[in-house]
């Protein structure tokens, strides 16, 4: 067959086997969420969501659980928000002459692929010990905020670098400083790339177990937290709790809870693809 | 007076008596009169520029006048856009970049440590070849200059956005939503929102890379228009790759080449009897 | 155009600066035939050469249409500065030129057609008609030359010879009011005769012209109404 032929049915092979590698992602997404929801559905109920931890299956709920982990998002983001994306901005705009720069720079994706337990210990040593923070919220979110401080630099500097340079040429151009130009020019630009980056860092940080486990989070907590530095746990800790009992029911309980935290966290990643793309219309290089 | 410049420039050879007596019996036209009446803007005195160990211009000496448009041409690599940039200060953010000579603007010498490059860019603007208006509105990006220099006072902001919006030539084609982003604008309506983004701050200098060299005939000739009316009250150093552009619009024409300022002189002379075959070769599209 | 040490590339406006030389070249050639045919046809009085030169008239003319709008494309197409455009303004005003000769030539030949006997030997060498005439066409010849081979110090020689032919024009009214007065039924031979030479002083004058524009595209400089050094 001719050239052209030969090519066109390697195109069309190709787009079947991006399809098939595409559906079998969301087939076996399909087939665990349609297991758990199967299982777990049911169970879902205003009680189950307000309820503390029991002993009894039929009596226990997830709210410690919830309260904890919107405690310790909230606390992380606090936290990771304004030191990630400061440093982000100091090594993207200032930092780059320097001989530390390339160090840094693979340092800090290298952080980004340390295991997340050793993390766990960190914190232990540090906020737990040192900083004598106890095995409370404050602990946790440090931590956690530590874990996923490389994701959101990393995400910040790629938003700020995404600038065109002929944006900031024009603004020093003017006469701005160089701060001037990252203020009201590049930061600016780049908040949609920045943003989106600490939504998916901060929705990493919801299914993150083994680091809190470390720090001190306990699988048995029957009371909401209220302050910072009280005793907590986390939705993942209590899925992975009762999983780990033989009865049936708390099977039944611990899907139900993961259908809730997956909502969070498809919630979380909808809002930032929607911000994402709202902030990229405004922004048409 | 009109060969004192021929004698400052660098690389030229020595006139013999008879040009001068020639150039004595040329009739200057009343514009040339002008232009040496009016008092030195920008002066190079003897500028060696190196980007490491490569040097990219050879010991340029030129004086520019003010209200004038001078034009630099020559082929790509020759160093002209270097050169229009160090008179900014933009060449600062280049890796391994070092001036040797002095620039001189207004009588002030402008690469020594006690300069506010800052306040240096306030005087001497900066169109590029690309429009680059920043991503926000039409009202926005003429009043960031203000802005960042501490101008606080909102009807001087206005008064200023729309009368350089007025200079331009942009102000009928916007008035009705200033609020409108700027990116919605052509492409020659963006570099003329540049061009009054520039203006706004009240420079004594433009300086153009190229300016309309990504644009189409229509905009390229009403942004040759508004240069004939700015003329009046700015100083203009236009860098250029079409030569027909240099001889329309500009009054003087400085010709480099690898580094070198081969000839500097009146417009009409280079394009007409240039006294270098270098400059004769590449006007003619013979080299370049 | 001058010579470039780049002689690489012919660009496309180099091969219509080489046509456009090369049509003035043949022009210039034309015309200088037309002139010695007229010279021919005075001192034989061969009225067959009074038709060629009145046919080749023709042909001058196309010539100079033809030169005219090669060089208006030219302007338009290639916008040409410097040397380039002097010499395309040069050519323009040489083809003029060029016509008027052609003209004087012809006129210079219709002569014939309106007299009856020739002029004796003696009479055209008082007035130094053989002389003058020669001088013209070595006047011709000098500024074609120099035109071919951009020789400015070939065209300033025109200048001088331009000195004779004026002196033999202006002792030509006199001895021509001597013929008249010695044979006056041949007053119809004698003022044609005079006009001859005013037409051969003419075309001294247009030669000068020619040279005046080859000196100004080569070298730039405008002799026009100064006094020639």
């Amino acid at each position: 067959m001719t050239n052209a032929l030969k090519n066109k049915l390697i195109d069309n092979a190709f787009k079947v086997f991006g399809i098939i590698c595409t559906l079998f992602g969301l087939v076996i997404l399909g087939i665990l969420i349609f297991n758990i929801a199967e299982v777990g559905l049911t169970r879902i109920d205003w009680n189950f969501i307000t309820s503390l931890p029991s002993r009894k299956a039929e009596k226990a709920g997830i709210y410690t659980a919830l309260m904890g982990t919107v405690w310790i998002l909230f606390l992380t983001a606090i936290i990771a928000f304004p030191i990630g994306v400061g440093a982000g901005i100091y090594l993207e705009e200032y930092g780059k002459k320097s001989k530390w720069a390339n160090f840094l720079e693979i340092n800090i994706s290298n952080l980004a692929g340390v295991p997340s337990i050793i993390y766990g210990l960190l914190g232990l040593e540090i906020f737990v010990r040192a900083f004598n923070m106890g095995g409370s919220i404050l602990a946790g979110s440090f931590t956690l905020a530590l874990l996923i401080l490389p994701i959101i630099i990393v995400s910040t500097r790629e938003a700020l670098k995404a600038v065109p340079s002929s944006i900031k040429d024009a603004s020093v151009a003017l006469g701005a400083s160089k701060w001037q130009t990252i203020w009201n020019q590049t930061l600016p630009a780049s908040i949609g790339g920045v943003l989106t980056g600490v939504i998916l860092a901060i929705s990493r940080a919801i299914g993150e177990t083994a680091p809190l486990i470390v720090v001190g989070a306990l699988a048995y907590v029957p009371f909401a937290p209220s302050s910072p530095m009280d005793e907590f746990t986390v939705m993942p800790i209590q899925i992975f709790n009762w999983v780990s009992r033989p009865q049936h029911e708390f099977a039944v309980n611990a899907a139900a809870a993961i259908i809730i935290l997956l909502l969070i966290t498809f919630m979380m990643n909808g809002v930032a693809v929607y911000y994402r793309n709202k902030w990229q219309k405004k922004i048409k290089w | 007076m009109v060969w004192r410049f021929i004698i400052e420039t660098n690389g030229r050879k020595k006139l013999n008596g008879k040009m001068q007596v020639l150039e004595k019996q040329q009739i200057m036209t009343g514009s040339q009169k002008l232009i040496e009446e009016k008092k030195t803007i920008i002066e190079a005195r003897d500028v060696n520029v190196f980007y490491g160990h490569f040097q990219a211009l050879k010991g340029i000496n030129l004086t520019i006048k003010e209200n004038s448009v001078t034009a630099f041409i020559g082929p790509s690599g020759c160093g002209k856009s270097t050169f229009l940039r160090c008179f900014n200060r933009m060449n600062d953010y280049i890796d391994e970049f070092c001036l040797d000579g002095e620039i001189l603007i207004d009588n002030n010498k402008i690469y020594w440590n006690k300069i506010v490059v800052e306040e240096l860019r306030k005087e001497v603007g900066m169109v590029f070849q690309k429009p680059n208006p920043f991503p926000k509105t039409i009202f926005e990006n003429v009043a960031y200059g203000l802005k960042i220099h501490g101008i606080k006072d909102k009807t001087y902001i206005e008064e200023q956005v729309v009368k350089s919006l007025k200079d331009v030539a942009l102000w009928d084609e916007v008035k009705d939503d200033l609020k409108k982003s700027a990116l919605a604008l052509s492409g020659g309506q963006q570099q003329r929102l540049c061009i009054a983004r520039t203006l706004a701050v009240e420079p004594k200098i433009i300086l153009m890379d190229e300016p309309t060299s990504a644009l189409d005939p229509i905009s390229t000739a009403k942004i040759e228009e508004l240069l004939f009316d700015l003329k009046q009250k700015y100083t203009i150093v236009i860098v250029t790759h079409n030569m027909q552009q240099a001889a329309r619009i500009s009054d003087k024409t400085a010709f480099f080449y690898m580094g070198d300022l081969i000839e500097y002189d009146d417009t009409k002379t280079i394009f007409t009897n240039p006294k270098q075959e270098k400059t004769q070769n590449y006007i003619t599209g013979r080299f370049g | 155009m001058l010579e470039t040490k780049n002689t690489k590339l012919m660009t496309h406006l180099d091969s219509e600066l080489k046509q456009i030389k090369q049509q003035v070249i043949e022009m210039m050639t034309l015309v200088r035939n037309q002139l010695a045919k007229g010279k021919n046809a005075v001192l034989t009085f061969d009225k067959d050469l009074v038709h060629e030169i009145n046919a080749n008239e023709k042909r001058v003319n196309a010539m100079e249409l033809s030169i005219d709008r090669a060089i208006e494309n030219t302007l338009a197409l290639y916008t040409p500065v410097a040397v380039d455009l002097r010499f395309v303004m040069a050519s323009f005003k040489i083809s003029a030129d060029l016509e008027r000769i052609g003209d004087n030539a012809v006129g210079i030949a219709k002569y014939i057609n309106h007299v009856n006997e020739q002029l004796t030997a003696a009479e055209l060498d008082k007035i130094k008609f053989v002389e003058m005439y020669e001088n013209a066409l070595l006047m011709l010849e000098d500024v074609f030359e120099a035109f071919e081979k951009e020789d400015t110090k070939l065209a300033r020689e025109v200048f001088v010879k331009d000195k004779v032919l004026n002196k033999i024009n202006l002792n030509a009214a006199s001895i021509t009011i001597q013929f008249i007065q010695q044979t006056p039924d041949k007053i119809n031979n004698y003022l044609y005769l005079l006009s001859i030479i005013r037409k051969l002083e003419r075309v001294g004058d247009l030669a000068k012209n020619i040279a005046e524009e080859l000196i100004f595209y080569i070298e730039a400089k405008v002799l026009k109404h100064h006094k020639k050094k």
